[in-house]
């Protein structure tokens, strides 16, 4: 005990006196910190987002869109494709039951809302009382679209709250106050409770029967697919059809969750079916397979956060390398001391504790160093320049500090086996 | 303690045949005995003294350091022989230049396991008694060589060691110096502990009270 204390002591006055050297050494072990940090916060931020996937936007997704791809001979060819309309999504509402979401959605640009004599330019986008099943991030104040609203084309919408963007997003904010990218929708809703007030939208008169809070940044999940969507004003497709604001050339996209993962592929093989049926051709449609692309996305994350986990890991085996070097430069440095203290009774182990405690204590520094810089760079710094902040767990600068240390370790047992098996009366000759 | 040395042989690699140093050597020292080595440069005096020390192995010959044959030591068992039985005096003092004489002086103990404190009131008596009192927390870059040879004698009795070995003590210091240093291993052995020390000083080879001479090797008659 007292030996290591020594050895400590020993260390660091040696550490100590050769600040630059010392550095120089400990700065790959501390890359490599930070860059095992790094790649293992990415790693748990993809798998945190799984899970919001999961819970918020739901795995087994997928999206029933027009195809705009469709080629034509000639200009005199062209037929226009049929639209899917609200009647087709009831009806494969009826086909497919056990579907846990069948959600049309289509959007018009460039509306006028008009509210106590203001007028101002919006979108509205028609939904069915299905939307609130997924990617649900908002806080609902007064109740959304149902079955009545649907089904009876009521003049009912819901407006949608933006939060403030994240607040210590400088750079977000800057671009914000330059650009005004505050729309005078955005404002009316900030500064207005339009609950049960009545607006009117393209000349017709809505009334507000909910306000869709979106939550504030840091509480907002944040799934694979993402989900931010700009959405303003919400109503019924059905209304918006009969009231033509929508165009009845407009298709609706319909967005699916088949409820489960398993049956994904005979649930797609069912609704190419259906389209088939009911439009004589598939091909007008395409169905955009989300689930894989969830895969795909979880998959290249992965990839990379290993590909930087090798980095790290070579930045550790490099400062590994530099550690022995250093300490094998300071053995030959100091063989007439390690001499002196094997005339004045030191045993081979006592020198090689020595040894290999001063490289663990560079290994220590340079893994605790690292440490810090990663969890600086992974949350306070990220969140400054408006990235997401990393998801470094507690044990993560841990594991990282103890990888150093081993490292360090390894690499300093042949240095110090060097230095141990110096003969003493040899060592004290040295110059 | 007893030294026994008999055919003591060592030759050094280097060159097709090696580079003898000892060439035989026969001798023993007893208990209390001050032995002063002495003979030319390069006759082998530094390497007896390594090999009586169990720093360096002969490569002939037998010697046995208080009745156990040293070939029969491990590596451990040689370097608690070190801490425990003998003390080294140095001619270029070997001091740790980092650390201050007091640090120096522990150093020994703390290898030996000591208690802190016990360890840090005797490296200040043992510095008391080389007359270096009030000089403990100098490093021997702000000493003397007189002093800093002090401080390595006060080293050699941090764990009360029963032998001494003291190669060419004097050759760095001036005569005041040397007289003094010399005359506090004379003190040493009164208080009955073995020296032995390797000099070219006739005087001092005369002072002590029994001398080996070695030529080229070997034992001059």
């Amino acid at each position: 005990m007292r030996a290591l204390v020594n050895a400590l002591k020993t260390g660091f006055s040696e550490i100590w006196a050769h600040k630059m050297r010392s550095v120089l050494s400990f700065l790959a072990i501390a890359a490599g910190s930070v860059v095992f940090i790094d790649a293992f916060s990415a790693i748990f931020s993809t798998y945190a987002r799984l899970e919001e996937q999961k819970t918020v936007s739901g795995m087994a997704r997928l999206k029933i869109t027009q195809n705009y791809s469709q080629t034509y001979s000639s200009p005199d060819d062209y037929v226009p494709p049929p639209v899917i309309t609200y009647d087709d999504v009831l009806k494969l509402r009826e086909k497919m039951p056990d579907f846990y979401m069948i959600s049309p959605e289509v959007k018009d640009w460039h509306n006028v809302l008009e509210y106590d004599g203001r007028r101002m330019v919006t979108n509205i986008t028609g939904v069915s009382h299905e939307w609130v099943k997924r990617d649900f991030v908002y806080k609902l104040k007064g109740r959304f679209i149902d079955r009545h609203d649907m089904d009876h084309k009521l003049r009912v919408c819901v407006m949608v709250r933006k939060s403030a963007p994240p607040p210590t997003n400088i750079f977000f904010k800057s671009m914000m106050k330059k650009w005004n990218f505050t729309s005078g929708f955005d404002t009316l809703i900030e500064h207005n409770d339009l609950l049960g007030k009545k607006v009117k939208l393209d000349d017709f008169t809505f009334t507000v029967i909910g306000v869709l809070e979106e939550l504030p940044f840091s509480r907002r999940p944040n799934p694979i697919l993402g989900s931010s969507q700009d959405y303003k004003v919400l109503a019924p497709v059905t209304t918006l059809a009969h009231y033509n604001i929508i165009g009845s050339y407009q298709s609706l996209d319909v967005k699916v969750d088949t409820g489960d993962e398993r049956g994904f592929d005979e649930a797609q093989r069912k609704i190419r079916n259906f389209l088939k049926i009911r439009f004589g051709d598939d091909e007008y449609f395409v169905l955009e397979n989300q689930l894989e692309l969830i895969k795909e996305r979880i998959g290249d994350s992965i990839k990379s956060s290993l590909v930087t986990i090798s980095l790290g890991m070579l930045a550790f085996l490099a400062g590994g390398i530099g550690i022995m070097n250093v300490t094998l430069a300071t053995v030959f440095a100091r063989t007439r001391e390690i001499g002196i203290r094997r005339a004045i009774g030191a045993g081979r182990g006592d020198i090689m504790l020595q040894f290999i405690v001063e490289a663990v204590m560079l290994g220590l520094i340079g893994g605790v160093l690292g440490s810090a810089v990663g969890y600086l760079w992974g949350i306070p710094v990220k969140v400054m320049i408006g990235m997401d902040p990393s998801h470094i767990k507690p044990w993560m600068p841990l594991v990282s500090v103890f990888i150093a240390v081993l490292t360090a370790f390894v690499f300093a047992i042949y240095p110090a086996w060097v230095a141990a098996g110096l003969k003493p009366a040899d060592a004290l000759r040295a110059e | 303690m007893s030294i026994l040395c008999s055919d003591l042989a060592k030759v050094y690699e280097g060159g097709k045949t090696g580079w003898p140093a000892l060439r035989g050597v026969s001798f023993e020292i007893k208990s209390g005995e001050f032995v002063a080595v002495t003979g030319p440069s390069g006759c082998g005096k530094s390497t007896l003294l390594n090999i009586i020390g169990l720093l360096d192995e002969p490569s002939g010959g037998r010697y046995e350091f208080n009745g156990r044959d040293i070939v029969s030591m491990s590596d451990q068992e040689r370097s608690q022989a070190r801490l425990e039985k003998i003390g080294f005096v140095f001619q270029a003092f070997h001091l740790l230049n980092r650390l201050s004489a007091l640090e120096n002086v522990c150093l020994p103990m703390l290898y030996a396991g000591m208690d802190s404190h016990e360890m840090k009131t005797r490296a200040a008596s043992l510095l008391h008694k080389v007359g270096l009192k009030g000089k403990e927390r100098k490093t021997p870059l702000e000493l003397s060589g007189g002093e800093r040879q002090r401080v390595a004698i006060a080293r050699a009795l941090a764990n009360a060691p029963e032998l001494i070995l003291a190669d060419e003590p004097t050759g760095n210091l001036d005569t005041v110096s040397s007289r003094e240093i010399v005359d506090m291993l004379f003190a040493l052995n009164a208080e009955g502990l073995t020296v032995v020390m390797v000099t070219h000083d006739k005087e001092i080879a005369a002072r002590a009270g029994r001398n080996i001479k070695l030529r080229d090797g070997r034992l001059e008659p």
